[in-house]
């Protein structure tokens, strides 16, 4: 009997696929740097104009500093940034800011007024998705030099088209799309009248903390600290942030000592980890929103009855409870809890005969069949598998589509969905943006200037999203949280989102390390008070 | 050893004959009855599946997950709380599937093209055998990966992907094979008598081909598993909640150090339905190869 070695070792390879299996790497991460795994997945640029994903508007807001600061601890009074003083003219039109002295970009340039107006004018002309939080306000590349523009070195001048609540305009331009560029570095970089953008995909020219210096694309990002910041030395010397996306290589790498800080193990490796030596683990709550969006292009979501049974066919609790232990909460109007007016009321759970009876009611006793976009990460397939249980119940057979972040988003704006599950941050602390983008579809075509969650879904709305405009003209904060938890309640009803949960970042770090601040928003992680 | 008559009376008799001295040749066989016990029994499971499950493959239940295996769960059940037996049992029907549908896909195909390639010579071969060459030159598991990502992921599309990468070997195989009888006696004895070039491709130098091709496929059903399992551990072949065995592994792999019979239970199941083959095929290589 004959056997021929390649024959027999074939199988074995089934057993080296069954174990995940970690390349052996060095020990413990040297001083002075501090390494930290993260999915970078949906990276896709650090151009602070074009930077639309938890990941680059994170590391964004570690490498340039914004016009203004979001401030959780009153949400209605943002901190200035760049800008140091500001005032309110023209009828609560006009804002003229003055701009913070001895802020120094990396290049050792001195921030400037122009910088400020470039960064806003770049935006606007680059019009890339984050765009819609600046032209909102009436900028458009026509009206552009006249509405920004610089009075002086240090000072420069904001006209609206009309007189929003103060704290929306002070929140919005703390969002990381106002990170103030380097005018002079992005236009030496300028290719074809691009102000500098394909270069500031994977460069930077900012005035953060840190600085950086390289990206190399699924691998890894590094950060060097400026020394000399004028807001002063961060505590760490360099950032590493490697990517990483299998959660259980994150744990094994966390506890041999290769990664100081892992940024997304599941609940149940948090639980696993509770325990062990020298791993202290915490949890932190965050704004994002777990969600569904239902593509109304689709003839069946579309239907009133259907959004509705859809409602009722998932189980929010019982997931809250096993697979997103500690890791989210139940969650269904879309301001998260810590934004003023945030409504706290969770009216739908699982309730199949209900939904079975909405959906005879609609003429689909026997169910129907959609897809469901789904970003290929353990936890998102366990929820998406968990609902497609559920929707079963009332004959909704769903069949998952997974693939990387940068995949499912692409299709997501692009509309070629049915059902996308995702999860929704905020841009700034007001609550205008997120009514911005559930509650507003000002033009339901393809090559609307202003694609909103409501556009991605097909969803017209002009009655909303005339009261969506209507609220940020209400300067009264009481009566404008009013405004905004009727509009909740209205979404919460009837509307293309199933708001599901509200997360929690879950974090494991070595002990001994201190000083990782996650934000509310992924724009105000800061590495900064990293130290270990 | 055998008590049969050799001279046999008709041609279905002596096929018969055939088949019952290679049945025997391999039941005494010890790896290869091994190999064909297991895929025996794989068959019978993937037949069987609705009826020996204890619970249905996709049944979630979320009070019930990551429960070690014993009691109502024989093999534990998984990250949602779905019985794992249930799941591997279900799991070997699409294994199943997939392996038939490949086989039946890419053997006649390479079959074809290796027997009329053979035949014709000339640059009908040249022609043919360069487009088997440009197939061969792609890592297997690589060239279905990117087909399956240029069609989009799917258990239909992660069938035609292996299938197309499946077949030139067998072109191969048929080729030389089929140089081997196209100058033999009754290949000519047939030509004289008039036979077309189809009719001697289908008649005389196929049958001549299959007993190679037979064993060559047997060994390849291993890799088939293995390349089907590979694309389900990374997204691109059954989808969720389909208990396909790799994409199985691929979601429990984030439970192998607290909860190991997640992603173990389905890796030891494709080990043993792929060694089951690879021993099988060495069985029926004893058994059908003249030159062994």
């Amino acid at each position: 009997m004959r056997y021929s070695q390649r024959f027999i070792l074939l199988p074995l390879l089934a057993a080296a696929v069954a174990a995940a299996s970690v390349a052996p790497a060095a020990a413990e991460a040297p001083r002075g740097v501090f390494v930290m795994a993260k999915a970078l997945d949906d990276l896709i640029s650090l151009d602070p104009a074009e930077a639309f994903e938890f990941s680059g508007v994170e590391v964004i807001a570690n490498l340039y500093e914004r016009l203004f600061d979001g401030n959780p601890a009153d949400p209605a009074a943002p901190a200035g940034g760049v800008v140091e003083s500001w005032e309110v003219g023209g009828g609560g039109r006009e804002f003229t800011f003055a701009i913070r002295r001895g802020l120094v970009f990396h290049s050792g340039n001195p921030v400037t007024a122009d910088d400020a107006v470039f960064s806003i004018r770049r935006v606007i002309r680059l019009n890339k998705t984050p765009a819609f939080i600046l032209t909102q306000f009436g900028l458009d590349p026509e009206n552009l030099d006249a509405r920004v523009r610089a009075l002086d070195g240090h000072r420069f001048r904001l006209t609206l088209d009309r007189a929003y609540a103060p704290a929306l305009v002070l929140n919005v331009l703390s969002a990381a799309v106002t990170s103030v560029v380097e005018r002079a570095a992005a236009l030496a970089h300028e290719r074809d009248g691009d102000l500098g953008h394909r270069w500031l995909r994977t460069h930077d020219a900012g005035s953060g903390a840190f600085r950086l210096v390289v990206w190399n694309p699924g691998e890894h990002l590094i950060l060097d600290a400026v020394p000399d910041h004028h807001g002063g030395a961060p505590a760490i010397r360099r950032v590493v942030i490697r990517d990483i996306r299998e959660p259980a290589t994150q744990r094994v790498m966390l506890m041999r000592g290769d990664i100081d800080l892992a940024r997304n193990l599941g609940p149940d490796q948090i639980v696993a980890l509770a325990g062990a030596e020298g791993i202290a683990t915490f949890s932190a709550p965050q704004a994002r929103l777990f969600y569904l969006g239902l593509n109304q292009a689709n003839p069946i979501l579309a239907r009133p009855e259907v959004r509705r049974a859809l409602r009722y066919l998932i189980d929010y609790r019982g997931m809250a409870r096993t697979v997103l232990a500690g890791r989210a909460q139940v969650h269904q109007a879309f301001l998260p809890i810590g934004f003023p007016g945030a409504l706290e009321e969770v009216p739908f759970a699982l309730d199949p005969a209900r939904a079975r009876a909405l959906l005879v009611d609609a003429g689909l006793g026997d169910g129907f069949a959609v897809t469901m976009d789904t970003r290929s990460d353990p936890l998102a397939l366990q929820i998406a598998q968990a609902i497609q249980a559920t929707m079963a119940q009332a004959g909704v057979r769903i069949e998952i589509l997974p693939g990387d972040g940068k995949q499912v988003l692409t299709r997501y704006r692009a509309r070629r969905h049915d059902i996308f599950i995702g999860q929704w941050g905020p841009d700034y602390l007001d609550p205008h943006t997120n009514a911005a983008a559930f509650a507003r579809n000002p033009d339901n075509g393809s090559d609307s200037a202003d694609k909103t969650l409501a556009w991605r879904n097909g969803w017209a709305i002009p009655e909303l999203t005339e009261m969506a405009d209507a609220a940020v003209l209400e300067r009264d904060p009481i009566r404008r949280a009013a405004r905004y938890r009727v509009l909740q309640r209205r979404i919460q009803e009837d509307s293309p989102f199933v708001i599901l949960f509200q997360e929690k970042a879950l974090i494991a770090a070595r002990d001994g390390v201190k000083g990782f601040s996650v934000g509310l928003m992924s724009d105000r992680t800061l590495y900064r008070d990293l130290s270990k | 050893m055998t008590a049969l008559d050799t001279s046999p009376g008709s041609r279905l008799a002596a096929r018969s004959a055939r088949i019952f001295l290679a049945g025997q040749q391999l039941i005494l066989n010890p790896i290869g009855l091994v190999g064909l016990l297991i895929v025996a029994a794989l068959v019978l499971v993937a037949l069987l599946a609705p009826m020996l499950a204890p619970h249905a493959p996709d049944a979630q239940n979320l009070d019930l997950r990551l429960i070690a295996p014993g009691g109502d769960h024989p093999l534990g059940t998984d990250q949602l709380g779905r019985d794992i037996l249930s799941r591997i049992l279900h799991g070997a029907r699409i294994t199943l599937g997939i392996v038939a549908l490949v086989v039946v896909i890419a053997a006649p195909i390479g079959l074809v093209v290796g027997c009329v390639a053979g035949y014709h010579g000339g640059w009908v071969d040249v022609v043919m055998m360069r487009i088997t060459d440009v197939f061969l030159a792609f890592p297997r598991l690589i060239l279905a990966l990117a087909l399956v990502a240029a069609m989009g992921p799917g258990i239909t599309n992660a069938v035609i992907a292996i299938a197309v990468t499946a077949w030139p070997v067998y072109a191969r195989i048929a080729r030389a094979e089929t140089l081997t009888v196209r100058g033999t006696d009754y290949v000519s004895a047939a030509r004289l008598q008039g036979a077309s070039s189809w009719r001697l491709i289908r008649r005389q130098i196929m049958p001549a081909c299959t007993n190679s091709l037979i064993v060559r496929v047997t060994l390849d059903m291993a890799g088939i598993i293995l390349t089907a399992a590979g694309l389900g551990f990374l997204g691109l072949g059954a989808q969720p909640p389909s208990p396909e065995w790799g994409a199985m592994i691929a979601q429990g792999r984030e439970y192998l150090f607290d909860q190991w019979w997640i992603a173990t239970v389905p890796g030891v199941a494709i080990l043993v339905v792929s060694l089951g083959f690879n021993l099988l095929g060495d069985g029926l290589r004893d058994v059908l190869d003249p030159r062994a």
